[in-house]
């Protein structure tokens, strides 16, 4: 699936900060029956172009809202957000994202909610279809480009979301739990994907998690949050090739470690409720 | 597909059970009472006598005509002002309220007054006829657009759509089985009070009229020839209307 590279020269300037994200003092409050209440706390992240870093942590640990604030698709924050310098003041064609729920528009068709995307790209309309037709093929979706998002299983539409995420050819993708809402087999798929894809591309990937396993698998690097108010706890190096083995000790070592990190982070904070809430074949 | 067709006569067959009891108790009560019931003979040679003379054909004809005449002005004005005020706040705040406020009035109430304005005729019926088409396209095509889900507008925001395509490539397909919702009720609307202003004016041609007049030469069986027409016709365009629906929303899933 080499299709990228030639397409991606032609307005990608020759420059090493491609995909450079800052977040520094990045504060976020919510109004909350009157009162604000602090999501975010403090947060500071260097994110390497080209790198993927997962975020990890119970829910309610304001990693989505991050990702939101990324995204520019909530602008109402303190602190410092960059991508390659440039503060981050509203939504932008250089950031893309992926939803848990995949958000294709029900009423078109596969390729139809891939070329939209283009829309406002400059891509010339002769070169959409294109454009469109290689990253269905690149997230194997080949055959299904009249197919309406109704027509398709939980996991094709969302590869079929990563496919319009990656069309605008973004230097930054954000994942909101991308996998989030799908079976144990069919994630294990998906990830497979994610990281081919990843590994072909090579755009900055930022993606939100509560499987602890996927987050090594993926991530350059994990960054474990805790909740009440969000901050970053710890960040871990995982320091394995890409493509990965899924059995490699090292990532459970780091599993176990993560696990036991995020539990104690709960006993500490079990009058607040049950926090964490990872995935029940983890608990087992 | 093939399940639909193979079941569509055996649905045919049930719907027909009830009219066909009504029918063999009107035959028997028709003969025992031929003042108050037309027996179904007498019905059946008023229109062979309405086909031959052209009446039936020419006030079947104004009545479509006018009906969707009607619906062809009211209909896409009630879209229109109904997906305005769900884009633009304000003009819901300028509109909303009169219009709430008229729609409470039953169409065949406004014709005294119309009446009065633009004299009984074509002009008077055409209003009335356009108003019943204009609400419900307003009111549904209103809640379409004010339901669209904030998801898909983000999207939008994330591929950075411009108001227009904001309008074309979300609000208005993702509104389009409500404002088809407030087409079918705008012309089953417009076909009823059609006919009603039809029955209240009683200028022109029109299965109304037809309907008055009928009632003033006491002609049971031209009374039921027309009634009959009015609710076969209505039900055939609700048909037709029902199958362009589905095709437009093919996107759906499931729809029955």
């Amino acid at each position: 699936m080499s299709l990228h590279p030639q397409a991606r020269n032609e307005h990608a300037p020759a420059s090493i900060s491609r995909g450079a994200l800052t977040v520094g003092g990045l504060h976020k409050s919510f109004d909350i029956g009157g009162a604000p209440r602090k999501i975010l706390d403090n947060i500071n992240l260097d994110v390497r172009p080209g790198e993927f870093v997962s975020i990890v942590g119970a829910s309610g640990c304001g990693k989505s809202t991050l990702l939101r604030l990324i995204a520019g698709l909530d602008t109402d924050y303190s602190g410092e957000l960059r991508l390659d310098g440039e503060r981050i003041a509203t939504t932008s064609l250089d950031r893309g994202i992926v939803f848990q729920d995949h958000r294709l528009f029900p009423w078109m068709t596969l390729e139809q909610n891939v070329e939209l995307a283009l829309l406002n790209t400059g891509t010339p309309k002769a070169r959409r279809a294109q454009i469109a037709a290689d990253h269905i093929a690149l997230v194997n979706l080949k055959g299904f480009e009249k197919a309406y998002p109704h027509q398709l299983s939980g996991g094709m539409a969302q590869r079929a979301a990563i496919a319009r995420a990656l069309v605008t050819e973004p230097k930054l993708l954000l994942l909101d739990e991308p996998l989030g809402a799908l079976d144990a087999l069919t994630r294990v798929h998906v990830q497979n994907e994610l990281q081919r894809i990843w590994m072909a591309q090579r755009s900055t990937m930022v993606m939100v998690t509560h499987d602890v396993e996927e987050a090594l698998y993926l991530g350059d690097r994990v960054i474990v949050m805790s909740p009440n108010p969000g901050r970053i706890r710890r960040i871990v190096e995982v320091d394995l090739p890409h493509p990965r083995d899924r059995r490699a000790p090292l990532l459970h070592r780091l599993k176990d470690e993560i696990l036991a990190e995020l539990t104690s982070g709960a006993d500490a904070a079990e009058s607040a409720g049950n926090l964490v809430h990872l995935p029940s074949r983890e608990a087992r | 597909m093939k399940h639909q067709l193979t079941r569509w006569p055996v649905r045919l067959g049930i719907g027909l059970i009830v009219p066909l009891f009504l029918f063999l108790w009107w035959q028997w009560q028709g003969s025992a009472h031929p003042s108050a019931f037309a027996p179904p003979a007498a019905v059946a040679s008023a229109l062979a006598e309405l086909l031959r003379n052209g009446g039936l054909l020419r006030d079947t004809l104004a009545t479509l005509e006018r009906a969707f005449t009607g619906l062809a002005i009211g209909a896409p004005l009630g879209v229109a002002a109904g997906i305005a005020m769900g884009i633009w706040k304000p003009v819901d705040r300028l509109l909303g309220p009169l219009l709430h406020a008229l729609r409470q009035v039953p169409m065949i109430g406004w014709l005294p007054l119309i009446g009065l304005w633009f004299g009984v005729g074509e002009g008077t019926e055409l209003i009335v006829v356009s108003m019943s088409a204009f609400f419900p396209s307003m009111l549904n095509s209103h809640a379409g657009v004010a339901q669209v889900e904030r998801r898909y507008l983000e999207v939008g925001g994330i591929y950075r759509f411009s108001t227009f395509q904001r309008i074309r490539f979300i609000l208005l397909p993702a509104a389009m089985p409500l404002v088809m919702t407030g087409l079918t009720q705008a012309l089953a609307f417009a076909w009823i009070s059609t006919i009603g202003t039809e029955l209240l004016t009683g200028a022109g041609a029109g299965l109304g009229v037809a309907m008055q007049a009928a009632q003033v030469q006491q002609r049971l069986d031209i009374m039921l020839v027309v009634i009959s027409v009015t609710a076969i016709l209505g039900f055939i365009i609700n048909q037709l209307f029902r199958s362009l629906r589905q095709s437009l929303l093919r996107w759906q899933p499931a729809q029955s």
